[in-house]
């Protein structure tokens, strides 16, 4: 069991239900197996968060929590920052500029293997 | 303001320049008789002393009179019939009219922005210019309009307006110098912090409305710049489902209640 491991990932399409079911059984899988795991969600590149992903964000926040874990939106635009705080989600996740931000204190052996840890690199 | 100075004849004219009888109805006056026009381009708020000015105009030797504050002219004009049934018309004037310049010194907001908007809905509410909001003033810098109906768990933070007909459900809070104009409702445990709501808007459950101007489905966040369609975004039960938002605050609290990671 790896302590405070990390996993980079971004939001499946809204639209697409298989694609949701299997991001969310990842996410379970991976806070399943590890103690306090830090989940990071790159929004970089997304204009504006549909309200299916702010549902889902919401499930993250749920399985995190469980682990004790906790969640970090990485790179949100301008528009999405406002949608995560209208719906209060902005209280319950942490808000940072980039991946690297989220990222800075760890080592590569701390990301789950199979993530994107390359957005270490990349952000 | 105006038909305090003794003015029979208020008139609203269109500011396209593309409007025939714009200059027209102008000149009929200037022909029938109007001696002085006092012209106010909307846009701006200031609180000029009209009689003041027309003292000021008076006295100039010029036929046209402009006010100006600080940052230049505010719209305002009063022209002497003269200058109207000249060929050109009174929408030329500026290059060719003589005029006597009317500094104005006292309060003047430029309407041009929602930002300028919530500085006059502030400055109102907070007693630093001639507004008075309406409405029953229910404890100190709090007015309610009579028809409006709030529930006893609202919390309401001092300097507040709250419009007729307008609907505040149980659990909002209104803090941050908020309004709300007519015929709004804002549902279940919404949040408004330094917000104005817009005339007939509706606000979902559960929401943190904070620097924003909402008219209708059409939030302006003034901190970051960004305008928002809450209808697309979800956030509007009128236009989409009325049962999200709510759901998504209430997960949101469930999260909150088992000790949240973000704060």
């Amino acid at each position: 069991m790896k302590s405070t491991p990390v996993t980079v990932k971004r939001l499946p399409d809204a639209s697409d239900q298989a694609s949701q079911k299997r991001f969310l059984r990842d996410i379970k899988e991976f806070v399943s197996r590890s103690t306090r795991p830090r989940l990071v969600l790159d929004l970089s590149g997304v204009e504006q968060i549909r309200p299916e992903s702010v549902d889902l964000l919401l499930e993250c926040v749920d399985h995190a929590e469980r682990g004790d874990g906790e969640v970090f939106v990485a790179g949100p635009s301008a528009r999405t920052t406002v949608i995560l705080e209208l719906t209060q989600v902005a209280s319950v996740v942490r808000m940072v500029s980039s991946v690297r931000e989220a990222t800075a204190e760890h080592q590569p052996d701390d990301f789950e293997s199979g993530t994107q840890s390359c957005s270490l690199h990349a952000a | 303001m105006v038909q305090g100075l003794g003015v029979g004849l208020v008139s609203v004219v269109s500011r396209d320049p593309q409007e025939p009888n714009r200059i027209h109805t102008m000149i009929e006056w200037a022909k029938e008789g109007v001696e002085q026009i006092l012209l106010i381009v909307l846009g701006s708020y200031a609180e000029i002393d009209l009689v003041d000015l027309v003292r000021f105009h008076y006295q100039g030797q010029h036929p046209v009179t402009k006010v100006f504050d600080q940052e230049g002219p505010l719209g305002v004009s009063l022209m002497h019939r003269g200058c109207v049934l000249t060929d050109q018309g009174p929408a030329d004037h500026d290059g060719y009219q003589p005029s006597s310049r009317y500094d104005f010194l006292g309060y003047a907001v430029r309407l041009s922005s929602t930002v300028s908007y919530r500085r006059l809905v502030k400055d109102a509410l907070e007693g630093h210019c001639g507004i008075h909001p309406t409405g029953t003033q229910v404890r100190e810098s709090v007015w309610i309009e009579p028809s409006a109906r709030v529930d006893p768990s609202v919390q309401i933070d001092a300097p507040c307006y709250i419009g007729a007909a307008s609907n505040i459900k149980a659990g909002v809070t209104i803090r941050g110098c908020s309004s709300v104009e007519r015929n709004c409702e804002i549902d279940l445990g919404t949040i408004l912090d330094h917000a104005s709501v817009l005339p007939n808007t509706y606000l979902a459950p559960g929401l943190y409305v904070r620097e924003s101007v909402v008219d209708g489905t059409k939030l302006e966040h003034l901190g970051r710049g960004v305008s928002l369609d809450l209808g697309t975004a979800g956030l509007s039960a009128r236009i989409g489902r009325r049962a999200n938002p709510l759901c998504r605050s209430m997960r949101v609290a469930d999260v909150r209640r088992t000790g949240a990671p973000g704060r």
